[in-house]
């Protein structure tokens, strides 16, 4: 309230708050319950209860565009801590009251994006591949320690790098601490949004992430998958002991004591 | 003396939108909601245009959101269109509009009548209907883009809880200025999806103003108080019964000779 109408326009106008954010917005999902993305949209009466109760501020309301009104969770900005509250209001059900546990949030899946994230890029890579030659040096795993449902919705696999699973919810935590700029390495692909254009930016590239994944690497330099996982396991494992030299004799006696 | 009570409500419940928030601000959830979908301890009450839309949008009827219409509908149907006349934050803006209208800026806001009451249920009923069908249609509840006092409600939690606005309140900003320019009290008299909505409900014992003369259709006395009154722009002398009229008791104020009377369940 003190910053007044100059603040608040100043607000809207620059940092994500202004009206068109969801339109360009990378990922966006529906709060947890929602249903089917037309049925939704038939149901929801924009009365912004969900929005209201949100102890996170992370529903936020959707700007110009036929979506007007609707609430969504955009996790770049703040994600679905997964309280639950929300899903319990809706007065129309557009978000199922049923819905009333972490687990079935059902919001979307998280994917990480291996060209990105660190750990992965120091599974393929001993150097940053954008030609700096630095080394990476991080094993970040931030999207594994974020989670709420670990071990559930993600894993470390062979302790080195995440690996997403089925019991993922789509909550976005990971998505809006993931260190990565300006995009970020994991994004929620959600589920229920029928047409691919409503569903957020990343959605409409995943088809061609999933067809660039499915490719097989052809560059024979480099050690892949299981062989390189194994070489770069070592470094946690050294099998041999190297011989250790110890230049010191250590005197008999003590000069000064008898 | 309605005059008085009605403003003390209106006022009360354009505080109460920016009061509810303010509380769920300090963790009291008694009453949470907006205008389009409120719930005080427990009840759920929602606008019923809204909820016949979203019917319609999703084809399927389901027990909460009948529920949520019940207490509306009953209220319309023992007390009439008291929401639009007592409660409804928009029409409070509007009164400022026709104020201002009268006192700044100097233009009759009582000579124009460039759509008689006719015209205007039939204009507010045809938008209701259209809007129903398009909702059907293309399976969005469009009207609720038109819901005036849900618009405001929202906009005064978004500036509560995030201290932003969003682009909906250029929408009341455009039915203010042609308030104020072109046609005073357009919105509630010709548009307003929810005022028509709860104008159908609609019996026998419901409140509403009745001229007690033998002969209504005739002019009582010459000063026509009553019609200058009306914010509907009515002659509640002989249009009483009208399905514009928001029982706001202006008209009964109005009347030097005690003709206009309230009759129905309501009237105590």
């Amino acid at each position: 309230m003190n910053e007044g109408i100059w603040g608040c326009i100043q607000r809207i106008l620059s940092r994500g708050e202004n009206p068109f954010i969801d339109n360009h917005a990378e990922n966006r999902l529906r709060p947890p319950g929602a249903v089917e993305e037309k049925q939704f949209m038939a149901l929801c009466i924009r009365c912004n209860r969900c929005l209201e109760v949100c102890p996170y501020g992370a529903i936020k309301r959707s700007g110009f565009s036929p979506t007007m009104g609707t609430p969504y969770v955009l996790p770049e900005l703040k994600a679905c801590y997964l309280c639950m509250a929300c899903s319990r209001l809706c007065p129309t059900g557009a978000l199922d009251s049923h819905v009333q546990t972490p687990e079935k949030a059902g919001m979307g899946k998280a994917r990480i994006d291996k060209s990105m994230c660190y750990s992965h890029l120091f599974l393929d890579h001993d150097v940053l591949p954008e030609g700096s030659g630095n080394k990476i040096a991080a094993l970040c795993n931030t999207c594994f320690n974020v989670c709420p449902l670990q071990d559930k919705a993600i894993t470390l696999r062979d302790n080195l790098f995440p690996e997403v699973l089925d019991g993922c919810v789509g909550c976005g935590i990971c998505v809006e601490r993931c260190p990565t700029r300006p995009r970020r390495a994991i994004n929620i692909v959600p589920t229920g949004m029928g047409r691919v254009d409503e569903a957020g930016f990343f959605f409409r590239k995943a088809r061609r992430h999933y067809e660039s994944a499915s490719e097989k690497e052809t560059s024979g330099k480099v050690f892949k998958g299981d062989l390189l996982l194994e070489k770069k396991s070592r470094i946690h494992g050294p099998k041999e002991q190297p011989e250790f030299e110890f230049p010191y004799k250590t005197p008999k006696t003590i000069e000064g004591w008898d | 003396m309605y005059r008085r009570y009605r403003r003390a409500v209106q006022i009360a419940l354009f505080a109460a939108m920016f009061l509810i928030p303010i509380l769920n601000l300090y963790e009291i959830y008694q009453v949470t909601g907006t205008f389009y979908a409120i719930n005080i301890g427990g009840l759920g009450v929602a606008d019923p245009v809204v909820i016949f839309q979203a019917v319609f949008a999703a084809a399927r009827l389901t027990v909460p959101l009948i529920s949520a219409a019940l207490f509306p509908v009953f209220l319309a149907l023992i007390f009439g269109r008291i929401w639009c006349g007592w409660m409804c934050p928009y029409h409070l803006l509007a009164d400022c509009a026709a104020w201002v209208r009268a006192r700044v800026l100097r233009k009759n806001s009582a000579a124009p009548r460039s759509v008689g009451s006719f015209g205007a249920n039939v204009s507010r009923f045809a938008f209701l209907v259209m809007g129903t069908v398009a909702a059907g249609a293309i399976g969005i509840p469009v009207l609720n883009y038109f819901s005036a006092p849900g618009i405001l409600s929202t906009e005064a939690m978004i500036f509560v809880k995030e201290r932003s606005a969003s682009v909906e309140l250029v929408f009341i900003a455009l039915l203010l200025g042609l308030e104020l320019s072109v046609l005073p009290r357009f919105w509630c008299r010709m548009f307003c999806p929810t005022g028509a909505f709860l104008s159908l409900f609609r019996a026998p014992f419901t409140l509403r103003v009745k001229n007690d003369v033998r002969n209504p259709k005739s002019q009582c006395c010459q000063e026509n108080h009553c019609s200058l009154a009306c914010p509907m722009k009515l002659h509640p002398y002989r249009e009483c019964g009208d399905l514009l009229c928001t029982n706001c008791g202006l008209c009964v104020d109005a009347c030097r000779s005690g003709r206009l009377k309230y009759t129905g369940y309501g009237s105590l």
